[in-house]
């Protein structure tokens, strides 16, 4: 595999690690993590900061009949079998996506956006962050678009290039709003992709041509 | 007599109070070690005794007030330490950082089912990998001294800086409503996470 080089930077890494981040955001880091041995420590550590500073708290004992009633409890505990329903282990997909996609990408209801590009809607996030795979066929391209709040991007499968670069499996992106760029994947294979999107993508359609110098280089 | 044996007493809750924590780290392992194996009831009122408070601080910490929340989350951690202790790898994992995992994953579990942070998503599967300690570089060793190392570094912390660790790991709060709450511009409060974790030195490599 490729060597990856886009990763969460390390405050949102962080606000993973606590769980205070929009579940859909958590979605993306979970994903670039399973494929990243650097960030996976990283969070092993940051999860430390987490303990020092839970177990730091002044102590809120609970009262005393709490510790009995569980005690009598216990013999009656058993694990939930619904944790088990997961995909196959030897799926492709990312554990945190199996949720969404049970068998593979190839058997997902793909809804065609483009010529270049299929996309399919997981879900919606409570702050209406939409979160899609996208899977750019082989050296297709995405309209050159900007957005109204920031996408977070992870490769899932291929890769793909845009005007900062060459972007492998597990790489993870941010895009804020401010910035107008163009995906396009690479000619040798199709590009699956992990997006979420705070807010519905603003496609600047007509004037992508004249914006975009990869189109002009004939990627288009 | 009566003087000696008090004394003894105050000796002994002395020694208790001095004893390292490496030592407690160790203690505490063990009561894992024999709920997993012996499923010994006595060892998990032990690991109750010493984690339940501080679980139910960490959820009044969410939501001041909400008592029986707290005690809620407390049993829940527990119970899933009374599942999981076959699972946890005290050769491999901390025993504090495993039970701080165990609380946020359940926290976030118990929002999401009762409408507090509705979402279609289900963080069970987000989560899980961490609970999970497969060996990599980073072995315990290294964990319980970097342990010491960020309880003695979040003293040393400039009081703006460890405020904000403490909004984003104990309240819950996103950058965003961290910076709501403070009234600080948002590049304000990432910079102030990132110069946290330097000072901390959690990210260095060693």
């Amino acid at each position: 595999m490729d060597t990856i080089h886009n990763h969460p930077d390390d405050e949102l890494l962080a606000s993973y690690s606590a769980a205070s981040l929009p579940l859909s955001q958590a979605l993306c880091i979970s994903a670039h993590i399973e494929h990243c041995d650097e960030c996976d420590q990283k969070l092993k550590r940051l999860n430390q900061v987490g303990s020092q500073l839970m177990h730091q708290l002044k102590p809120s004992p609970p009262s005393a009949d709490l510790k009995n009633k569980l005690l009598d409890r216990l013999d009656s505990i058993t694990e939930d079998p619904v944790k088990e329903q997961s995909g196959p282990s030897d799926s492709s997909v990312p554990r945190c996506l199996r949720q969404f996609i049970r068998t593979g990408y190839q058997d997902v209801a793909w809804k065609r956006i483009s010529p270049d590009i299929h996309s399919f809607e997981l879900c919606r996030d409570k702050n209406n962050a939409k979160v899609e795979l996208l899977r750019i066929k082989a050296g297709g391209t995405s309209s050159t678009h900007t957005h109204l709040g920031d996408e977070y991007t992870v490769i899932l499968e291929g890769s793909f290039s845009d005007e900062d670069g060459l972007y492998h499996q597990g790489d993870f992106l941010v895009r804020n709003s401010s910035r107008r760029h163009t995906p396009v994947a690479t000619q040798n294979s199709e590009c699956i992709c992990l997006a979420v999107t705070e807010a519905p993508i603003q496609l600047t359609g007509l004037f992508s041509r004249l914006l975009n110098p990869l189109i002009r280089r004939g990627y288009a | 007599m009566l003087n000696l044996v008090i004394s003894n007493e105050i000796m002994a809750g002395t020694v208790a109070q001095k004893k390292s924590s490496s030592e407690q780290l160790a203690l505490l392992k063990d009561c894992i070690h024999r709920v997993a194996t012996q499923r010994d009831r006595e060892a998990f009122a032990q690991l109750f005794d010493h984690y339940a408070p501080s679980i139910r601080a960490y959820s009044l910490a969410r939501e001041p007030g909400a008592d029986l929340v707290a005690d809620e989350l407390a049993q829940e951690v527990m119970i899933r330490v009374w599942l999981k202790a076959g699972s946890y790898n005290s050769r491999l994992s901390n025993v504090n950082t495993w039970i701080f995992t165990l609380a946020r994953n359940c926290r976030i579990d118990y929002l999401r089912r009762n409408g507090l942070f509705a979402s279609e998503i289900d963080p069970t599967t987000i989560f899980e990998d961490i609970e999970d300690d497969s060996p990599g570089p980073f072995q315990l060793v290294h964990q319980d001294r970097l342990e010491e190392n960020i309880k003695t570094g979040l003293e040393k912390l400039p009081k703006e800086q460890s405020e904000i660790l403490r909004k984003i790991y104990l309240e819950g709060k996103s950058h965003q409503q961290a910076s709501e709450a403070l009234k600080l511009p948002l590049g304000t409060v990432k910079s102030r996470v990132r110069l946290a974790l330097k000072k901390l030195q959690v990210l260095v490599p060693r």
